[in-house]
Protein backbone atom coordinates (compact mmCIF):
# COMPACT_ATOMS: atom_id res chain seq x y z
CA UNK A 1 0.00 0.00 0.00
CA UNK A 2 2.88 2.23 1.12
CA UNK A 3 5.02 1.41 -1.52
CA UNK A 4 2.33 1.86 -4.51
CA UNK A 5 1.72 5.49 -2.88
CA UNK A 6 5.59 5.80 -2.86
CA UNK A 7 5.12 5.12 -6.71
CA UNK A 8 2.35 7.68 -7.80
CA UNK A 9 4.36 10.55 -4.99
CA UNK A 10 7.31 10.17 -6.41
CA UNK A 11 7.28 13.86 -8.25
CA UNK A 12 5.54 15.38 -5.69
CA UNK A 13 8.46 16.02 -2.84
CA UNK A 14 8.40 14.25 0.41
CA UNK A 15 8.70 17.17 2.53
CA UNK A 16 9.53 14.98 5.86
CA UNK A 17 12.40 13.61 4.33
CA UNK A 18 13.66 16.80 4.05
CA UNK A 19 12.61 17.87 6.64
CA UNK A 20 14.49 14.79 8.31
CA UNK A 21 18.04 15.38 6.18
CA UNK A 22 18.10 19.27 7.09
CA UNK A 23 17.75 18.46 10.44
CA UNK A 24 20.73 16.12 10.66
CA UNK A 25 22.70 18.82 9.49
CA UNK A 26 21.82 21.34 11.46
CA UNK A 27 22.25 19.07 14.77
CA UNK A 28 25.21 18.05 14.54
CA UNK A 29 26.72 21.34 13.43
CA UNK A 30 24.87 22.54 16.78
CA UNK A 31 26.67 19.40 18.73
CA UNK A 32 30.56 20.31 17.50
CA UNK A 33 29.68 23.72 18.75
CA UNK A 34 28.14 23.12 21.87
CA UNK A 35 31.39 21.21 22.59
CA UNK A 36 33.71 23.80 21.46
CA UNK A 37 34.95 26.68 24.24
CA UNK A 38 34.04 30.07 24.23
CA UNK A 39 37.51 31.14 23.56
CA UNK A 40 37.99 29.04 20.62
CA UNK A 41 37.01 31.43 17.51
CA UNK A 42 39.52 34.26 19.01
CA UNK A 43 41.71 31.89 19.38
CA UNK A 44 41.66 30.58 15.65
CA UNK A 45 41.81 34.78 14.57
CA UNK A 46 44.51 35.20 16.37
CA UNK A 47 46.47 32.03 15.62
CA UNK A 48 45.98 33.13 11.36
CA UNK A 49 47.01 36.08 11.70
CA UNK A 50 50.08 35.16 13.58
CA UNK A 51 50.62 32.50 10.94
CA UNK A 52 49.76 35.69 8.13
CA UNK A 53 52.61 37.79 9.55
CA UNK A 54 55.23 34.97 8.81
CA UNK A 55 53.88 33.02 5.74
CA UNK A 56 52.11 34.01 2.45
CA UNK A 57 49.73 31.93 3.38
CA UNK A 58 45.71 32.32 2.04
CA UNK A 59 42.78 32.47 5.02
CA UNK A 60 42.37 28.64 3.14
CA UNK A 61 45.79 27.40 3.29
CA UNK A 62 44.90 27.33 7.06
CA UNK A 63 43.02 25.20 8.95
CA UNK A 64 42.27 25.08 12.62
CA UNK A 65 40.00 22.27 13.88
CA UNK A 66 39.06 21.30 17.06
CA UNK A 67 38.76 17.81 18.70
CA UNK A 68 37.37 16.63 22.27
CA UNK A 69 38.58 14.07 23.18
CA UNK A 70 37.43 11.68 26.42
CA UNK A 71 40.23 13.21 28.84
CA UNK A 72 41.13 16.87 26.94
CA UNK A 73 40.98 18.79 24.45
CA UNK A 74 42.70 19.09 21.22
CA UNK A 75 43.54 21.43 18.02
CA UNK A 76 44.67 20.59 14.82
CA UNK A 77 46.47 23.64 12.83
CA UNK A 78 47.43 22.70 9.35
CA UNK A 79 49.62 25.52 7.65
CA UNK A 80 50.40 25.52 3.75
CA UNK A 81 52.01 28.56 2.23
CA UNK A 82 53.38 29.01 -1.72
CA UNK A 83 57.23 27.97 -2.09
CA UNK A 84 59.18 30.79 -3.35
CA UNK A 85 61.19 29.06 -6.22
CA UNK A 86 64.65 30.42 -6.81
CA UNK B 1 12.26 10.07 47.46
CA UNK B 2 10.63 12.98 45.56
CA UNK B 3 11.38 13.10 41.58
CA UNK B 4 12.15 16.33 40.26
CA UNK B 5 11.06 16.73 36.98
CA UNK B 6 11.04 19.61 34.74
CA UNK B 7 8.97 20.07 31.22
CA UNK B 8 11.06 21.63 28.65
CA UNK B 9 11.27 22.50 24.93
CA UNK B 10 13.53 25.50 23.62
CA UNK B 11 10.48 26.37 21.19
CA UNK B 12 7.79 28.25 22.35
CA UNK B 13 3.95 27.42 22.20
CA UNK B 14 4.71 23.49 21.94
CA UNK B 15 2.50 22.09 24.51
CA UNK B 16 4.65 22.36 27.66
CA UNK B 17 1.80 23.73 29.88
CA UNK B 18 -0.65 21.47 28.54
CA UNK B 19 1.59 18.85 29.20
CA UNK B 20 2.54 19.68 32.58
CA UNK B 21 -1.42 20.28 33.87
CA UNK B 22 -2.21 16.82 32.49
CA UNK B 23 0.88 14.95 33.67
CA UNK B 24 0.92 16.29 37.10
CA UNK B 25 -2.78 15.61 36.97
CA UNK B 26 -2.24 11.90 36.05
CA UNK B 27 0.16 11.38 38.56
CA UNK B 28 -2.09 12.82 41.52
CA UNK B 29 -4.78 10.21 40.15
CA UNK B 30 -2.51 7.78 40.60
CA UNK B 31 -2.32 8.48 44.41
CA UNK B 32 1.04 10.48 43.67
CA UNK B 33 1.87 13.75 45.85
CA UNK B 34 2.17 16.01 43.08
CA UNK B 35 3.39 19.88 42.90
CA UNK B 36 3.30 22.06 39.77
CA UNK B 37 5.47 25.17 39.83
CA UNK B 38 4.88 27.21 36.80
CA UNK B 39 8.47 29.18 35.96
CA UNK B 40 6.86 31.24 33.05
CA UNK B 41 7.55 34.22 34.80
CA UNK B 42 5.94 37.35 33.25
CA UNK B 43 3.71 34.69 31.18
CA UNK B 44 1.96 32.43 33.96
CA UNK B 45 -0.70 30.36 32.13
CA UNK B 46 -0.28 27.20 34.36
CA UNK B 47 -2.77 28.34 36.34
CA UNK B 48 -5.51 28.88 33.26
CA UNK B 49 -4.70 25.70 32.07
CA UNK B 50 -5.74 24.17 35.79
CA UNK B 51 -8.70 26.40 35.94
CA UNK B 52 -7.22 27.67 39.48
CA UNK B 53 -6.37 31.25 38.56
CA UNK B 54 -9.27 33.19 40.90
CA UNK B 55 -7.94 31.58 43.45
CA UNK B 56 -3.58 32.82 43.05
CA UNK B 57 -2.68 35.13 45.67
CA UNK B 58 0.82 34.98 46.10
CA UNK B 59 3.12 33.76 43.89
CA UNK B 60 6.88 31.48 43.21
CA UNK B 61 8.97 34.72 43.64
CA UNK B 62 6.68 35.92 46.60
CA UNK B 63 7.83 32.74 48.51
CA UNK B 64 11.79 32.90 47.45
CA UNK B 65 11.42 36.94 48.50
CA UNK B 66 10.06 35.73 51.92
CA UNK B 67 6.89 37.95 51.26
CA UNK B 68 4.57 34.71 51.38
CA UNK B 69 4.97 31.39 53.04
CA UNK B 70 4.70 28.33 51.04
CA UNK B 71 1.75 27.15 52.44
CA UNK B 72 0.06 30.54 51.83
CA UNK B 73 1.17 30.07 48.12
CA UNK B 74 0.28 26.49 47.33
CA UNK B 75 -3.03 26.52 45.91
CA UNK B 76 -4.74 22.92 46.26
CA UNK B 77 -6.56 21.42 42.96
CA UNK B 78 -10.17 21.50 43.71
CA UNK B 79 -10.58 18.21 41.94
CA UNK B 80 -7.96 15.87 43.20
CA UNK B 81 -6.50 15.76 46.63
CA UNK B 82 -2.64 15.94 46.98
CA UNK B 83 -2.83 17.73 43.64
CA UNK B 84 -1.25 21.51 44.37
CA UNK B 85 0.24 24.31 42.35
CA UNK B 86 2.62 27.29 42.99
CA UNK B 87 1.75 30.06 40.40
CA UNK B 88 4.15 32.03 38.36
CA UNK B 89 4.54 35.88 39.21
CA UNK B 90 2.64 38.13 36.69
CA UNK B 91 4.67 41.15 36.81
CA UNK B 92 8.20 41.00 38.31
CA UNK B 93 11.43 41.19 35.87
CA UNK B 94 12.41 37.87 35.11
CA UNK B 95 15.64 38.15 36.89
CA UNK B 96 14.04 37.97 40.61
CA UNK B 97 14.24 34.66 40.52
CA UNK B 98 17.55 33.23 42.27
CA UNK B 99 18.88 29.60 42.03
CA UNK B 100 19.63 29.94 46.02
CA UNK B 101 15.84 30.68 46.43
CA UNK B 102 14.16 28.27 44.02
CA UNK B 103 16.29 25.78 45.84
CA UNK B 104 15.31 26.41 49.07
CA UNK B 105 11.79 25.62 47.91
CA UNK B 106 12.26 22.67 45.69
CA UNK B 107 13.83 21.33 49.44
CA UNK B 108 10.74 21.87 51.26
CA UNK B 109 8.66 20.98 48.27
CA UNK B 110 11.10 17.30 48.23
CA UNK B 111 9.95 16.56 52.33
CA UNK B 112 5.97 16.69 51.13
CA UNK B 113 5.41 15.87 47.63
CA UNK B 114 6.06 12.47 45.93
CA UNK B 115 6.58 14.45 42.39
CA UNK B 116 7.45 18.29 41.65
CA UNK B 117 6.93 18.79 37.95
CA UNK B 118 8.55 22.12 36.75
CA UNK B 119 6.73 24.29 33.84
CA UNK B 120 9.69 25.88 31.79
CA UNK B 121 9.34 28.69 30.37
CA UNK B 122 10.37 28.58 26.38
CA UNK B 123 13.65 29.47 24.94
CA UNK B 124 17.25 28.70 26.19
CA UNK B 125 18.28 31.60 28.10
CA UNK B 126 17.74 31.64 32.00
CA UNK B 127 14.67 30.86 32.60
CA UNK B 128 15.07 27.98 31.13
CA UNK B 129 18.31 26.83 32.94
CA UNK B 130 16.19 27.99 36.19
CA UNK B 131 13.57 25.64 35.86
CA UNK B 132 16.01 22.73 35.32
CA UNK B 133 18.65 23.90 37.35
CA UNK B 134 17.35 21.13 40.27
CA UNK B 135 15.36 18.35 37.99
CA UNK B 136 16.62 14.79 38.50
CA UNK B 137 14.63 14.12 35.10
CA UNK B 138 13.17 15.84 32.23
CA UNK B 139 10.55 15.77 29.73
CA UNK B 140 11.53 17.32 26.87
CA UNK B 141 8.13 18.74 24.89
CA UNK B 142 8.38 18.14 20.63
CA UNK B 143 6.71 18.92 17.91
CA UNK B 144 7.40 17.28 14.53
CA UNK B 145 8.48 20.27 12.84
CA UNK B 146 12.12 21.03 11.94
CA UNK B 147 12.36 24.17 14.19
CA UNK B 148 11.11 22.41 17.69
CA UNK B 149 13.09 19.43 16.65
CA UNK B 150 16.20 21.25 16.59
CA UNK B 151 15.77 23.47 19.80
CA UNK B 152 14.69 20.29 21.68
CA UNK B 153 18.27 19.11 20.64
CA UNK B 154 19.66 22.33 22.69
CA UNK B 155 17.57 21.78 25.53
CA UNK B 156 18.94 18.28 25.54
CA UNK B 157 22.57 20.16 25.43
CA UNK B 158 22.01 22.00 28.58
CA UNK B 159 20.50 19.37 30.48
CA UNK B 160 23.68 17.73 29.96
CA UNK B 161 25.60 21.11 30.65
CA UNK B 162 23.63 23.11 33.12
CA UNK B 163 21.88 21.85 35.62
CA UNK B 164 23.14 20.36 39.01
CA UNK B 165 23.21 16.94 38.15
CA UNK B 166 25.24 17.58 35.30
CA UNK B 167 27.84 19.59 37.56
CA UNK B 168 27.98 16.30 40.13
CA UNK B 169 28.67 14.52 37.24
CA UNK B 170 25.29 12.56 36.97
CA UNK B 171 23.06 12.90 34.09
CA UNK B 172 19.04 14.44 34.13
CA UNK B 173 17.38 11.18 32.84
CA UNK B 174 15.36 12.61 29.58
CA UNK B 175 11.83 11.87 27.85
CA UNK B 176 11.09 12.46 24.85
CA UNK B 177 7.18 13.42 24.60
CA UNK B 178 6.21 14.38 21.19
CA UNK B 179 3.17 16.43 20.98
CA UNK B 180 0.64 17.52 18.46
CA UNK B 181 1.25 13.90 16.03
CA UNK B 182 -0.71 14.16 12.80
CA UNK B 183 -0.71 10.58 11.63
CA UNK B 184 -2.28 11.42 8.13
CA UNK B 185 -0.21 14.21 7.50
CA UNK B 186 2.60 11.39 8.61
CA UNK B 187 1.46 9.19 5.95
CA UNK B 188 1.38 11.59 3.39
CA UNK B 189 5.11 12.51 4.47
CA UNK B 190 4.34 15.70 5.17
CA UNK B 191 5.64 15.37 8.68
CA UNK B 192 8.43 13.38 10.32
CA UNK B 193 7.58 10.46 12.33
CA UNK B 194 7.95 9.12 15.70
CA UNK B 195 11.40 7.34 14.51
CA UNK B 196 12.66 9.91 12.70
CA UNK B 197 12.33 12.10 15.77
CA UNK B 198 13.69 9.53 18.20
CA UNK B 199 16.67 8.61 15.94
CA UNK B 200 17.75 12.06 15.42
CA UNK B 201 17.26 13.23 19.45
CA UNK B 202 18.57 9.44 20.69
CA UNK B 203 16.61 9.59 23.66
CA UNK B 204 13.31 7.50 24.44
CA UNK B 205 9.95 8.34 23.58
CA UNK B 206 7.65 8.78 26.97
CA UNK B 207 4.76 9.60 24.62
CA UNK B 208 3.40 10.58 21.82
CA UNK B 209 0.14 12.67 22.04
CA UNK B 210 -2.21 13.27 18.73
CA UNK B 211 -3.27 16.81 17.68
CA UNK B 212 -6.81 17.18 18.90
CA UNK B 213 -9.41 19.46 19.62
CA UNK B 214 -10.21 18.11 23.07
CA UNK B 215 -7.22 20.25 24.20
CA UNK B 216 -8.60 23.63 23.46
CA UNK B 217 -11.93 22.29 24.50
CA UNK B 218 -10.19 21.63 27.69
CA UNK B 219 -8.31 24.76 28.24
CA UNK B 220 -11.39 27.06 27.36
CA UNK B 221 -12.92 25.52 30.41
CA UNK B 222 -9.63 25.15 32.84
CA UNK B 223 -9.85 21.27 32.81
CA UNK B 224 -6.60 19.15 31.88
CA UNK B 225 -7.60 17.32 29.03
CA UNK B 226 -6.75 14.09 31.00
CA UNK B 227 -9.61 14.33 32.71
CA UNK B 228 -11.21 13.68 29.44
CA UNK B 229 -10.66 9.99 29.49
CA UNK B 230 -12.72 9.67 26.45
CA UNK B 231 -10.61 11.65 24.21
CA UNK B 232 -7.64 10.97 22.35
CA UNK B 233 -5.52 13.30 23.65
CA UNK B 234 -6.91 12.35 27.13
CA UNK B 235 -5.49 9.03 26.46
CA UNK B 236 -2.24 9.54 25.05
CA UNK B 237 -1.59 11.48 28.11
CA UNK B 238 -2.37 8.62 30.91
CA UNK B 239 -0.58 6.44 28.41
CA UNK B 240 2.44 9.07 28.82
CA UNK B 241 2.08 9.31 32.41
CA UNK B 242 2.30 4.89 33.18
CA UNK B 243 4.82 4.95 30.50
CA UNK B 244 6.69 7.31 32.88
CA UNK B 245 5.74 5.39 35.90
CA UNK B 246 7.38 2.52 34.39
CA UNK B 247 4.71 0.39 32.62
CA UNK B 248 5.42 -0.79 29.26
CA UNK B 249 2.40 0.51 26.69
CA UNK B 250 2.22 0.34 23.08
CA UNK B 251 2.22 3.85 21.70
CA UNK B 252 -1.67 4.93 20.73
CA UNK B 253 -2.87 7.46 17.89
CA UNK B 254 0.35 6.82 15.94
CA UNK B 255 -0.90 5.21 13.12
CA UNK B 256 -3.79 6.60 10.57
CA UNK B 257 -7.01 4.82 11.44
CA UNK B 258 -7.93 2.59 8.00
CA UNK B 259 -11.48 3.12 7.10
CA UNK B 260 -13.14 0.58 5.51
CA UNK B 261 -14.64 1.50 1.85
CA UNK B 262 -18.25 1.64 3.81
CA UNK B 263 -17.59 4.02 5.97
CA UNK B 264 -15.17 6.28 4.01
CA UNK B 265 -18.82 6.08 1.35
CA UNK B 266 -21.14 6.89 4.36
CA UNK B 267 -19.24 7.82 6.85
CA UNK B 268 -19.45 11.60 7.95
CA UNK B 269 -16.11 12.97 9.27
CA UNK B 270 -15.60 12.89 12.84
N1 LIG C 1 -2.15 17.98 21.28
C1 LIG C 1 -2.61 19.20 20.96
N2 LIG C 1 -3.60 19.34 20.05
C2 LIG C 1 -4.07 20.58 19.74
N3 LIG C 1 -3.63 21.72 20.30
C3 LIG C 1 -2.65 21.64 21.22
C4 LIG C 1 -2.08 20.39 21.60
N4 LIG C 1 -1.13 20.64 22.55
C5 LIG C 1 -1.12 21.96 22.72
N5 LIG C 1 -2.02 22.60 21.96
C6 LIG C 1 -2.29 24.04 21.88
O1 LIG C 1 -1.09 24.72 21.59
C7 LIG C 1 -1.03 25.96 22.26
C8 LIG C 1 0.25 26.05 23.08
O2 LIG C 1 0.20 25.09 24.11
P1 LIG C 1 0.93 25.34 25.51
O3 LIG C 1 0.55 26.64 26.10
O4 LIG C 1 0.74 24.12 26.32
O5 LIG C 1 2.44 25.41 24.99
P2 LIG C 1 3.72 25.88 25.79
O6 LIG C 1 4.84 25.07 25.26
O7 LIG C 1 3.49 25.83 27.24
O8 LIG C 1 3.84 27.39 25.33
P3 LIG C 1 4.84 28.50 25.93
O9 LIG C 1 6.18 28.21 25.32
O10 LIG C 1 4.27 29.78 25.46
O11 LIG C 1 4.84 28.33 27.42
C9 LIG C 1 -2.28 26.05 23.11
O12 LIG C 1 -3.22 26.83 22.43
C10 LIG C 1 -2.75 24.62 23.21
O13 LIG C 1 -4.14 24.55 23.35
MG1 LIG D 1 3.76 27.36 28.75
Amino acid sequence: MKRLRDFFQKESCQSADIARERLKVMISQDRMQRNQPDFLPRLQSELVEVIRRYTQSEQDDIQISYHCLPQRSQIELNVSWPRNLP
Amino acid sequence: MARVVVVTSGKGGVGKTTSCASIGTALAMQGHRTVLIDFDVGLRNLDLVMGCERRVVYDLINVTTGEAKLSQALIKDKRLDGLFMLPASQTRDKDALTYEGVGEVIETLKEEFDFIICDSPAGIERGAVMAMYYADEAIVVTNPEVSSVRDSDRIIGLLDSKTRKAEEGESVRSHLLITRYDPERVEHADMMSVQDIEEILAIPVVGVIPESPAVLRASNQGVPVVHDSDSDAGQAYSDTVARFLGEELPMRFTELERKGLFSRMFGGRR
